[in-house]
C-alpha cells in the first residue's frame, strides 16, 4: 500500500517536472522567435568625427552634455527616445548602437549589423569634400555586406551638422556619394571578381549608380546633433522600430 | 600649471573637465592621443606629445577599465610637471567613487579636484625639498642601474637617465625612444620608468595607503627584473643580426632574372599569360584551421600560486579584480607565443603592455579564466592593429589619378635581396589584368644587372620600360620616367629602386631625394616575411631617414607594405604584425610564390588566428 502510494507520488512528480520543462522551453523558443522577428536595434555608423556620439546622446538624453571625444568603444543603450518620454502610454524602447568610426574599429560593425532593424549612416556635411571618398568607401562596404543585402536593412544617409551655414545640402551629398560609389563599383568589382561569397554587386550594371537601385531602401536626411534637430532620425527610427 | 584635465568614457562622452583651468586647448590633442596612441596599442607608454600651431603639450593618462573611464591630463611640455601621475591616480580613485553609469554631470567633483590638486602640488614640493632624505632608496636603484648600464645598449640609455636622476625632465628623452609610428602626429615617450621612481621618494603622507605602497614596491622590483634581463636581450639581438645573410638568389626561381647572362636568351621571350592574379581570388593567406580554445588553454601554465580549487571557486564566483600580477603569467605566455610566431620582441612586449593597461582593474566575469580574458583582449588588439586605416584599394586610386590626367606613381623601396623587382613585376601583371597601362622605371642604377633584370620582366609582360642605364641619379631618372608616362598616357608608373641597408646614409639620402622630388602616390616598402627583430629596425629607420632627410614640412613616409616570400614561412607570420605596428601602414600585397599570379591580399582575420595559435 505504502509502496503503491509512493509510486504514484513519484510518477506524478515526474509528470509535473516534464510539464514544467516543456512549458519553459516553449516559452523560451517563443521568446527567441519574437526577439528575432522584431529587432529593435538601430545602428549608427559613419566616419570618425561625423557626430554619431553626439547624436546618440541627443536621442537618449536630449542633450550632448559637455561634448565628446573620439570613441574607442561602441555606445549602446536601450531607451525610449527622449522626445517621446513625455508621451503617455507604453512605448517600446529602441536599442541604439553607436559604432566608432575610426577605421581600426570598423570590424565591430559586423557584430551589430546582424540584428539591425535599420542603419543610420552619418555624414559630416560641413567637412564633406575632404572626406567624401572615405565616406563613400565605408558606405560602399556597408551596402555590399551580405547581412545588409540579404536582410534588406534600410539605410538612412544622414547629413549632419546642418546648423552651420557652410554645410552642404543633402542633394549635393547624395549626388557626390553616388558618383564616388559608381567609381568604386568598377574598381572593387575588379578586385573581387572571384569572391562572390561576401560581396554583392551594387545597382544596375550598365547604368550609373543611384541609391534607388539598391535592394534595400536607402534614403537621405538632414540633422544637427549639436542643436538637437534630429526629427528625421527619429522618424526613421519609428518607421522601422514600431512603438 | 596643468592645462586641462578631462574624464571621459571609452564611448567618447566627456564626463568632467576642470572649468577653472578652462583655457581652450589648441588643436585637438585628445583626439590625437586617442587616434595615434591609444588606438594604436601604445597605451602602455607613459606620455604622449602633441604639437599644434603655437602649442606643444604633453599628455598623460590612466584607465579605469572596470568602469570604462579614461583620465587625461594635459600640460605644456616645457613645464615638466612632476605631480601629474600622482594626481591622475588620485583623481581616478576619487572619481570612481562618485561615478554612476547613468550620471553625466559631476559638479560635485570640482571641489574634490581642487583639493586633490593642492595635495599633489604640495607633495611634489615636499619631495623636491626632502630629496636628501630619500637618498638611500635612490642610491640603491642607482647602483643597480649602473651595473646594468655597462652592458646596456643605446636603447635603454634614455630610460636609464630617467631613473637615476629623479627630477629628470621626461620631455628630453624622446631620443631614447625607438619605436615610432611614422604616421602619428605626436611622438610618444619611453616606458613607464619615471613613474615608480618619482613616487618612491615621496615621503609617506596621509594620502598614501598601504596597498598603494605595496604596489609601488612590486613595480620597482619588477623594473629591476627587466634591468637584469635586458643585457641578455641585447646580446641575442646582436647575434641574430650577425648571422643574418641576405639571400640574394632564391633557389630555382622562375622569376629571377638577376643574371645578366640570361639576357642573351631573350630572343625567345614568350609573352606571358599565366591567368588570373591571385589578388583577385578569395585568398586565405595562411592555414585557416580553427583554434580549439580548450586545448590551448590546457597547455598554458596557470597561476601556480593559487590552488586549483580556489581558482575554480573564484571563476565560479566571478568578480575578481584583475591586478597586474594576475595578468603577468598569461601575458608572459602570450608574449612567448607571439615571439615563436616571429613577432619582434619589442613589439610583443609593447602589445602586452597595452593589453595589460586595458585589463588592469577589470572584474573577471564568472566562468572566465584569466588566460582566456587576456587572449580575447589580445585578439581584439591584433585585429585593430592589422585593420588598415587607409584605403588599400589601389585600383580606385589609380582611376582617381587617371581622371586628373596624372600617372599614378608607386615607388618600391626596401633592403637588398627582398624581391623588389620580382614583386614589382607581379604588381604590374595584376594591374595589366585590370586594363591599366603600366610603365616600369628602372631606377636601380646602383646594382649591376638590375636594369636588365627589370627589362626581362618588361619584355615578358610586354610593357614599356624607362631606363637610362647606370651611374645616373635615380631621382632624375624617375622624374623623366614620370614625364614620359604622362606623354604616352600610361596610367601607372612602377619605380624600382636599389635595395639599401637602412644604415647606409648616402643611399638613404638618395632615396629621400627621389621621393621628395617626385612626390609618388604610394611608397611601398618591400619586406621579407622572414625577418624577425630586424623588421622593426628596417622600417623604423627607413621612416626615420625619410622624415629626417626630407626638406618639406610634411615628409612622405612609407604608406604601404608588400610582404614577400610569404609562402616560405609556414605559421611564422609575425613580420606582418611587426611591420604594420611600427609603421602604421597596411600590408597591401603579399607575394607568395614564383609566378606572376602569386600576389595576394592579406587576410587579416586568418593572420590574427595564426598569431594566437
Ligand atoms: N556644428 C556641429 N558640430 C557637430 C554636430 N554634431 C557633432 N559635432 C561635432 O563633431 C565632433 C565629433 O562628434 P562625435 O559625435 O564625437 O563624432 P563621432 O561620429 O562619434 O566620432 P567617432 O566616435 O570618432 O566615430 C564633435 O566635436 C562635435 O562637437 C553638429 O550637428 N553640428
Ligand atoms: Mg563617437
Amino acid at each position: 500500500m505504502e509502496q503503491w502510494l509512493n509510486q504514484v507520488f513519484i510518477t506524478q512528480e515526474v509528470y509535473v517536472a516534464l510539464a514544467v520543462l516543456f512549458f519553459t522551453s516553449v516559452l523560451f523558443l517563443l521568446f527567441r522567435l519574437f526577439r528575432r522577428t522584431k529587432s529593435n536595434t538601430i545602428v549608427l555608423a559613419g566616419l570618425s568625427g561625423s557626430g554619431k556620439t553626439v547624436l546618440f546622446y541627443q536621442l537618449q538624453d536630449g542633450s550632448s552634455h559637455q561634448g565628446t571625444v573620439t570613441s574607442m568603444d561602441p555606445n549602446e543603450g536601450s531607451f525610449v527616445l527622449h522626445s517621446e518620454t513625455s508621451k503617455k502610454g507604453k512605448i517600446k524602447p529602441v536599442h541604439v548602437v553607436d559604432v566608432p568610426g575610426h577605421s581600426r574599429l570598423r570590424p565591430k560593425l559586423d557584430e551589430f549589423l546582424s540584428q539591425a532593424a535599420g542603419l543610420v549612416f552619418v555624414v559630416d556635411a560641413l567637412d564633406f569634400l575632404p572626406n567624401c571618398r572615405a565616406a563613400a568607401e565605408y558606405l560602399y562596404d556597408i551596402l555590399t555586406k551580405a547581412s545588409v543585402v540579404n536582410k534588406r536593412i534600410p539605410v538612412l544617409i544622414l547629413c549632419n551638422k546642418t546648423d552651420k551655414v557652410t554645410a552642404h545640402s543633402k542633394d549635393f551629398i547624395r549626388k557626390q556619394l553616388e558618383k564616388e560609389i559608381d567609381k568604386l563599383r568598377t574598381s572593387r568589382n575588379a578586385v573581387s571578381e572571384a569572391d562572390i561569397s561576401n560581396e554583392f554587386t551594387l545597382g544596375v550594371s550598365g547604368q550609373s549608380f543611384m541609391f534607388s537601385h539598391c535592394v534595400n531602401k536607402v534614403t537621405v536626411g538632414e540633422s544637427s546633433g549639436m542643436t538637437g534637430e534630429i526629427s528625421q532620425v527619429e522618424q526613421f527610427i519609428r518607421e522601422h522600430v514600431k512603438s | 600649471m596643468l592645462e586641462q584635465l578631462l574624464i571621459f568614457t571609452r564611448g567618447g562622452l566627456i564626463l568632467w573637465t576642470c572649468k577653472e583651468l578652462g583655457n581652450a586647448l589648441k588643436g585637438s590633442p585628445i583626439d590625437a592621443l586617442i587616434r595615434s596612441c591609444l588606438l594604436e596599442e601604445r597605451s602602455g607608454d607613459s606620455a604622449f606629445n602633441y604639437d599644434a600651431a603655437g602649442a606643444s603639450y604633453t599628455l598623460k593618462w590612466t584607465f579605469h577599465n572596470e568602469l570604462g573611464l579614461i583620465f587625461v591630463a594635459i600640460y605644456q611640455r616645457i613645464l615638466h610637471l612632476l605631480y601629474v601621475d600622482d594626481l591622475l591616480s588620485m583623481v581616478k580613485r576619487e572619481f570612481s567613487e562618485l561615478y554612476h553609469p547613468k550620471r553625466t554631470y559631476y559638479e560635485d567633483f570640482d571641489d574634490i579636484f581642487r583639493q586633490l590638486q593642492k595635495e599633489a602640488e604640495a607633495r611634489a614640493e615636499e619631495m623636491k625639498k626632502s630629496k636628501p632624505q630619500a637618498k638611500p632608496v635612490e642610491s640603491l636603484t642607482k647602483k643597480e642601474g649602473q651595473i646594468a648600464n655597462k652592458k646596456k645598449g643605446v636603447l635603454l640609455a634614455g630610460k636609464e637617465k630617467v631613473s637615476s636622476k629623479d627630477d629628470a625632465s621626461e620631455g628630453n628623452h624622446t631620443n631614447g625612444h625607438k619605436l615610432e609610428n611614422g604616421n602619428s602626429n605626436g611622438r610618444e615617450l619611453g616606458t613607464k620608468t619615471t613613474h615608480a621612481d618619482v613616487k618612491k621618494s615621496v615621503p609617506e603622507s596621509g594620502a598614501f595607503d598601504v596597498s598603494k605602497l605595496r604596489k609601488l614596491r612590486s613595480k620597482a622590483s619588477k623594473k629591476m627584473d627587466t634591468f637584469s634581463k635586458a643585457p641578455k636581450v641585447e646580446q641575442n639581438k646582436k647575434t641574430t643580426k650577425k648571422n643574418r645573410v641576405w639571400d640574394d638568389s632564391p633557389s630555382e626561381s622562375k622569376l629571377d632574372f638577376t643574371d645578366p647572362m640570361a639576357e642573351k636568351g631573350t630572343e625567345a621571350v614568350v609573352v606571358v599569360d599565366q591567368g588570373e592574379s591571385m589578388m583577385d581570388r578569395e585568398e586565405i593567406v595562411s592555414s585557416d584551421s580553427e583554434i580549439d580554445e580548450d586545448e590551448e588553454e590546457s597547455g598554458k601554465p596557470d597561476n601556480k600560486k593559487r590552488g586549483w580549487f580556489s581558482s575554480m571557486f573564484q571563476s565560479i564566483a566571478g568578480k575578481t579584480v584583475l591586478e597586474k600580477s594576475d595578468l603577468e603569467p598569461a601575458l608572459k605566455a602570450l608574449k612567448d607565443r607571439l615571439m615563436t610566431k616571429n613577432v619582434a620582441e619589442e613589439i610583443a612586449e609593447k602589445l602586452c603592455e597595452s593589453v595589460a593597461a586595458s585589463l588592469e582593474g577589470k572584474k573577471l566575469g564568472s566562468f572566465t579564466r584569466i588566460s582566456s580574458t587576456v587572449q580575447a583582449a589580445m585578439e581584439e588588439a591584433l585585429l585593430r592593429i592589422l585593420t588598415p586605416k587607409r584605403s588599400v584599394d589601389i585600383l580606385r586610386e589609380v582611376h582617381a589619378a587617371k581622371e586628373q590626367g596624372k600617372p599614378y606613381v608607386v615607388v618600391f623601396v626596401g633592403v637588398n635581396g627582398v624581391g623588389k623587382s620580382t614583386n614589382l613585376a607581379k604588381v604590374a601583371y595584376w594591374l595589366l589584368q585590370h586594363n591599366i597601362s603600366v610603365m616600369m622605371a628602372a631606377c636601380d642604377t646602383f646594382r649591376s644587372g638590375a636594369v636588365e633584370q627589370l627589362r626581362t620582366h618588361a619584355c615578358r609582360l610586354q610593357i614599356p620600360i624607362f631606363e637610362k642605364g647606370y651611374e645616373k641619379d635615380p631621382a632624375v631618372v624617375a622624374k623623366e620616367a614620370i614625364q614620359e608616362a604622362s606623354r604616352n598616357h600610361s596610367d601607372v608608373v612602377l619605380v624600382d629602386t636599389a635595395g639599401r641597408m637602412q644604415d647606409n646614409e648616402p643611399l638613404m639620402r638618395a632615396l629621400s631625394k627621389l621621393i621628395n622630388l617626385n612626390g609618388p602616390d604610394l611608397v611601398l616598402f618591400v619586406g621579407e616575411a622572414l625577418v624577425g627583430n630586424d623588421a622593426v629596425d628596417q622600417l623604423s629607420k627607413f621612416n626615420q631617414k625619410l622624415a629626417d632627410l626630407s626638406t618639406s614640412s610634411s615628409p612622405m613616409l612609407i604608406d604601404g607594405i608588400l610582404l614577400t616570400k610569404f609562402d616560405t614561412i609556414d605559421d611564422k607570420v609575425g613580420a606582418a604584425l611587426s611591420m604594420v605596428y611600427i609603421s602604421g601602414a597596411p600590408v597591401m600585397f603579399v607575394g607568395c610564390g614564383q609566378s606572376y599570379t602569386d600576389l595576394k591580399k592579406l587576410n587579416v582575420k586568418s593572420i590574427v588566428k595564426t598569431l594566437l595559435k
